[in-house]
């Protein structure tokens, strides 16, 4: 086992590499970059002085030697400063991602409490109308464009019920009851959009269970269907769906732009799609590269959690 | 078959698995069969048939668009912005005076194709990367597979974000925009096909037949390609067709965060994106491309699903 | 500018103003000790804080490097210029209580108000502003559109304690008009290691923190130099929160559900109804006009340009015909501010209402036109900015307008870096874009205009020597209706010759709730100016 995971530590070197110098590549060969944008339009485009601005953001280097540089740094957790903001890049990180996590944390779990109801009605009534309706409400949350979504939900929620206030964000850490009320329309949308997939999976794994051995022993000891489901089935489907929920919720910090966008929400997404269209290099290379490595660590845990709850599954 | 036919074999079966392949050898014949089987089994599933009948009217209404259609969907006429349903609007008019039906119809033409053959981009490129790392194993597939887990680390929408805004910078004019935005749409699904497609191969590899076909000299890429690809095809039927669903909600969310088709090239992401403004005073306008995008993706997503319900060999015997 | 401004007229010429000003500036230098004794009197009835939702966030802290054209980002309102502007755009005393220049225009010598501060305590001195000056021409550090502003600029010097005087490569009368607020922002020098992390100015409210994309608060500044007419001290708010909100329907629904108190940006298409609707419940500032909305051909290469096509002036009238503004008028601004024949509105000192207008709409001679031109038939790009909506409107309302006229054209949206790209290349046609305002005429016709400027360069490379001329006489022209008339006749040639063709006066729309009192949005936003905007706003508690 330690084995494994030493194993598997040590792959996550180059996964990380390909993507930093993806990243490095990618914004490279980004057409205009931020030494146009400070000369801007109105400033005199004199030849020493864009000489003096590349040498202070450091353009005067080739690419390789920029990108042996910033991994050196980043290795020591250094990321510079960002070219726009002007202030220290972990700075930038340390506010967005709190703010992204708290959302994707709270959105994967109010997926999984519509998707699990779900999911389990949909396979104990198999091929009923029960099944193919929960199956449809389900299907019809990944369905509808999520800023449109979004957008309706303030529409309802906000202006005409008045239930919620339509934006904004209180940080957990300085009132966690009052960051609810902002909370919960972001993570209801996105844990509608989230609950299908859960829901599929859920009810997948549920039929599984249901046709296992040990169901029909129990069965015929005479335990009550629920009981036998509620007890013994819904445990045991559950494993899949919290460990994929792992994966989802990893995937989701990249996934909430649109969302953080409409409600107002100072996440890491937006802060990462403003820096690529501002070509502020260092926030992006150390965004992507930061929840790349939530992201692969992620992977990992739900492996291991995994095979720690389904010892059937072999590590190797 | 030679190694370049081989992401066509794939093209066909992912986008709709109807065409039938010429049956040399056995795995193809057990394909075709598998095929007429999977239809018998779609009338047992009411998701997939229904997703069925949804899919069919869409590209019906696809097909048909230039003789359906009532109105050039570009024509812009201010003097008649944001009409109500009409005989001559049958959608009334969007923002600028131009025929929401038109538009609605030539958008989801446009839509479905670059859905379409985005999607089948991202097979044709990530099935043989997948099949032949898994296929050779060692060494190539180590580093193989560290490119693909790397492109995999990008959390959500970073991979199309960047994607996008590099490849929209890229010259080209009409057509080639859309190629630009299905190769942005395609590479960023290869990951995800090459993982599957190397899994399968894996699994497949240790099964009997391959073994077997390896004791009598067949040759190791004739191996991979003849007998396991067919092997490997209906979990990439299933992940092809939700993944259509999905690139149309890309496509939408890129055009809200500004990287979408430029007006006035009819786009039910953007229609939908600019009608915002508009929610309030004509909520109508924004309703139509967005329940559109809310049908094909639905559709796509039922038929989907019911097509792993169908092919998903644990859930047949049941 | 709001009804009220308008009704004041414009008719003190700026000459008579500033003997005006030098004279109430005397009396104010002589009792600055007095003033301070008795100062710091507060109406205490006034206060409060107001929440403001704003389309844009600010994207630093640091006044010289950032370029504050979205004027309502809250963190506008810690940093202040040498001079203001009152409502009716003129210029008044700031930080300065008086300036004067040298008869041949190239050095103007400012008199500093005595007891004005820093946030920090820092004295405003003239060593201070001197410090300022060059802090912002330093290519290292200043925004090009900052730096512009400064480009005649030579070198400062300091008098003594309060007088700092500027002294210019070219005679201007248009110089103070460079030293209000934005583009010219004071912070102070002993701030400057944290001009990033902990801005310290001289404008009416104090840095409190600035979380981006979320919140940024401010305190009010109790030491702020200006008064009312009472002697009370600016500002009356206990505070300010800026609270970025982009999505304009969540903003609007914000201001409904009480979430913020003041708005700005009104989407367009929401403004009518939402004055009509809301009328009552909510006060509606229009502001109308923050700056120019044109569309400029690449005068360089392609079709456009003289240096590749004979025909390019026919061409670009035939475009000019192919413009239907009342549909752009009606369809991007919804009817809300006016189609524009100039850069300067009905509502600015400097609009020009006897100059030509550019050739109308006829669909039918366009097409004649396009057709007799040589490359007629070329393909034309369209460019427009991502970070305006009207922008990118107003382009494909272009786009289609040229497709009808026969044009060959193809339309492209792009942010900020690929634009400046573009620039750089001459790889566009035609630009769907706007500028924003400028106190004085010179500050767009120098900069935007004269074939020498680097903006006329690197965007359309305009070149007609009569502009030339008109322009630099114009900047050392003293009186003001001569004035007038250069500009105007300079308008009528842009008109004719078309290196642009002006679209529309961009409006803007702030909406707020009925607590706010004593607030009303200058041309630039609702922070600096004299007298007016948040200085003056209360809330009811």
């Amino acid at each position: 086992m330690l084995a494994y995971i030493i194993r598997r530590i040590a792959q996550l070197v180059p996964v990380l590499l390909v993507l930093t110098i993806v990243v490095f590549g990618f914004v490279e060969l980004l057409p205009g970059n931020i030494i146009d944008t400070l000369i801007g339009t109105e400033g005199i485009d004199d030849p020493e002085v864009r000489k003096i601005l590349e040498k202070e953001y450091g353009f005067d280097q080739p690419i390789y030697v920029r990108y042996v540089k910033w991994l050196y740094r980043a290795v020591q957790g250094e990321f510079g400063i960002s070219l726009v903001t002007r202030r220290p890049v972990s700075l930038e990180l340390l506010t967005g991602i709190p703010a992204t996590v708290y959302l994707a944390l709270v959105g994967i779990t109010l997926s999984m409490l519509i998707a699990v109801p779900l999911g389990t009605i949909a396979a104990v009534r198999r091929n009923t109308a029960v099944d193919y309706t929960a199956q449809v409400t389900s299907l019809a949350g990944i369905s509808i464009p999520e800023f449109w979504f979004a957008i309706l939900c303030v529409l309802l929620f906000s202006l005409y019920l008045g239930w919620l206030p339509s934006s904004g964000y209180i940080s957990p850490f300085d009132d966690f009851w009052g960051s609810l009320k902002f909370l919960i329309l972001p993570a209801a949308a996105v844990g509608f959009r989230q609950a299908a997939f859960t829901t599929r999976l859920t009810r997948s794994s549920m039929l599984d269970e249901m046709s296992k051995e040990y169901v029909d022993t129990a069965r015929s000891l005479g335990l009550s269907e629920r009981k036998v489901i509620f007890k013994y089935t819904l445990r045991n489907a559950m494993i899949p769906t919290i460990t994929i929920s792992g994966l989802q919720l990893a995937n989701l910090l990249g996934g909430t732009v649109v969302l953080e966008s409409i409600f107002a929400w100072p996440g890491i997404g937006r802060a990462i799609f403003e820096a690529i269209l501002q070509r502020d290099y260092p926030l992006v290379q150390a965004g992507v590269l930061v929840l790349g490595v939530i992201v692969v660590v992620m992977n990992l845990l739900v492996d291991l959690t995994y095979s720690y709850l389904n010892p059937r599954v072999k590590l190797r | 078959m030679s190694e370049l036919e081989a992401p066509n074999l794939v093209v066909a079966g992912g986008s709709g698995g109807s065409r039938v392949l010429p049956a040399s050898v056995g795995p193809m014949a057990r394909l075709a069969t598998a095929l007429s089987n999977a239809w018998y089994e779609l009338r047992k599933s009411r998701t997939a048939s229904i997703g069925l009948v949804m899919l069919v009217l869409l590209f019906s209404a696809c097909a048909a668009t230039p003789w359906i259609a009532t109105q050039n969907p570009i024509k812009q006429n201010y003097r008649e912005r944001l009409q109500p349903p009409s005989e001559q609007h049958l959608l009334g008019t969007d923002r600028l005076g131009r025929d929401i039906y038109s538009r609605l119809l030539w958008g989801g033409r446009r839509l479905v194709t670059i859905a379409l053959v985005a999607v089948a981009f991202g097979l044709a490129i990530g099935v043989p990367y997948g099949v032949l790392s898994g296929y050779y194993g060692g060494r190539v597939d180590t580093v193989a597979m560290r490119f693909v887990d790397g492109l995999l680390a990008f959390p959500g929408l970073l991979l199309y974000l960047l994607i996008v805004t590099l490849a929209r910078e890229w010259k080209a004019e009409g057509v080639f925009n859309d190629l630009i935005l299905i190769f942005a749409l395609g590479f960023a699904f290869m990951p995800e096909v090459a993982r599957l497609s190397r899994g399968s191969v894996l699994a497949e590899k240790q099964k009997e037949y391959v073994e077997a076909s390896r004791a009598i000299g067949d040759g190791s890429l004739s191996i991979a390609l003849r007998q396991i690809l067919p092997n490997i095809i209906s979990p990439l039927i299933v992940n092809a067709t939700v993944r259509l669903g999905y690139v149309i909600l890309i496509i939408a969310a890129l055009s809200f965060l500004g990287l979408g088709t430029p007006p006035p090239t009819p786009d039910w992401g953007s229609d939908l994106s600019s009608a915002r403004d508009y929610m309030e005073t004509a909520p109508l306008i924004a309703a139509f491309p967005g329940l559109a995008i809310c049908y094909t993706v639905l559709a796509f997503n039922l038929f989907g699903d019911g097509l792993r319900d169908i092919l998903d060999p644990r859930l047949v015997e049941r | 500018m709001t009804d009220e401004a308008n009704k004041k007229g414009t008719g003190r010429t700026r000459r008579n103003f500033l003997a005006g000003t030098t004279a109430l500036a005397g009396a104010a230098l002589v009792g600055p000790a007095a003033a301070r004794a008795e100062a710091r009197k507060r109406n205490a009835k006034r206060g409060g804080t107001v929440r403001f939702g704003t389309r844009d966030d600010s994207v630093g802290l640091d006044t010289h490097r950032n370029f504050i054209y979205f004027v309502s980002h809250p963190l506008a309102a810690l940093t202040g210029g040498l001079l203001d502007f009152d409502a009716n755009m003129n210029i008044v005393p700031g930080i300065a209580a008086s300036w004067e220049s040298s008869k041949d225009l190239q050095t103007w010598t400012f008199k500093l108000r005595r007891g004005a501060e820093f946030h920090n305590g820092e004295t405003v001195d003239a060593n201070a502003v001197k410090w300022n000056l060059e802090r912002i021409m330093d290519p290292k550090i200043g925004h090009s559109f900052t730096r512009s502003t400064l480009s005649d600029l030579a070198k400062v010097t300091v008098d003594d304690k309060y007088t700092v005087q500027c002294h210019l490569k070219n005679p201007s009368a248009a110089f103070d008009s460079n030293m209000t607020y934005y583009p010219v922002n004071l912070m102070a020098p002993g701030s400057v290691d944290t001009a990033d992390t902990l801005p310290v100015g001289c404008g009416p409210f104090k840095f409190k923190s600035w979380k981006r994309f979320d919140t940024c608060e401010l305190v009010r500044f109790e030491n702020f130099w200006e008064t009312d007419a009472e002697g009370n001290t600016l500002p009356y708010l206990d505070g300010v929160v800026g609270k970025p909100k982009k999505e304009d329907r969540v903003r609007l629904t914000a201001l409904r559900t009480n979430e913020v108190d003041l708005i700005d940006n009104v989407a367009y298409a929401d403004a009518p109804s939402f004055i009509k609707d809301y009328g009552k419940e909510y006060e509606t500032f229009p502001v109308p006009q923050v700056g120019t909305a044109f569309i400029a051909f690449n005068l360089k290469n392609g079709p456009f340009s003289e240096k590749d096509n004979p025909d390019a002036q026919m061409l670009r009238t035939a475009a000019a015909h192919a413009i239907d503004h009342q549909a752009i008028h009606e369809a991007i601004f919804n009817n809300q501010g006016q189609i524009a024949k100039g850069f300067y509105s009905p509502s600015s000192p400097w609009y020009s209402k006897d100059a030509k207008s550019w050739p109308t709409y006829d669909p039918d001679k366009a097409k004649a036109m396009r057709k007799k031109a040589k490359d007629g038939d070329a393909k034309i790009l369209i460019i427009a900015n991502d970070s305006y909506p009207y922008m990118n409107q107003s382009g494909e309302l272009v786009h289609a307008m040229l497709k009808d006229a026969g044009f060959n054209a193809t339309f492209e949206i792009h942010p900020t870096p690929v634009i400046q790209d573009k620039y750089n290349k001459g790889a566009f046609d035609i630009d769907s874009s706007a500028n924003s305002y400028r106190l004085d005429p010179d500050g767009w016709f120098s900069r935007s205009i004269l074939s020498t400027a680097p903006e006329t360069i690197r965007r359309h490379g305009y070149k007609n020597e009569k502009v030339d001329q008109l322009i630099l006489a114009a900047r050392v022209e003293a009186n003001k209706a001569k004035r007038l008339q250069m500009y105007t006749d300079i308008e009528t040639l842009i008109n004719t010759d078309l290196p642009l063709i002006y679209t529309h006066f961009v409006p803007l729309l702030e909406a707020g709730t009925k607590k706010l009192h004593g607030y009303k949005p200058a041309f630039t936003g609702p922070f600096q100016y004299a007298g007016g905007g948040l200085r003056t706003a209360w809330m009811d508690r």
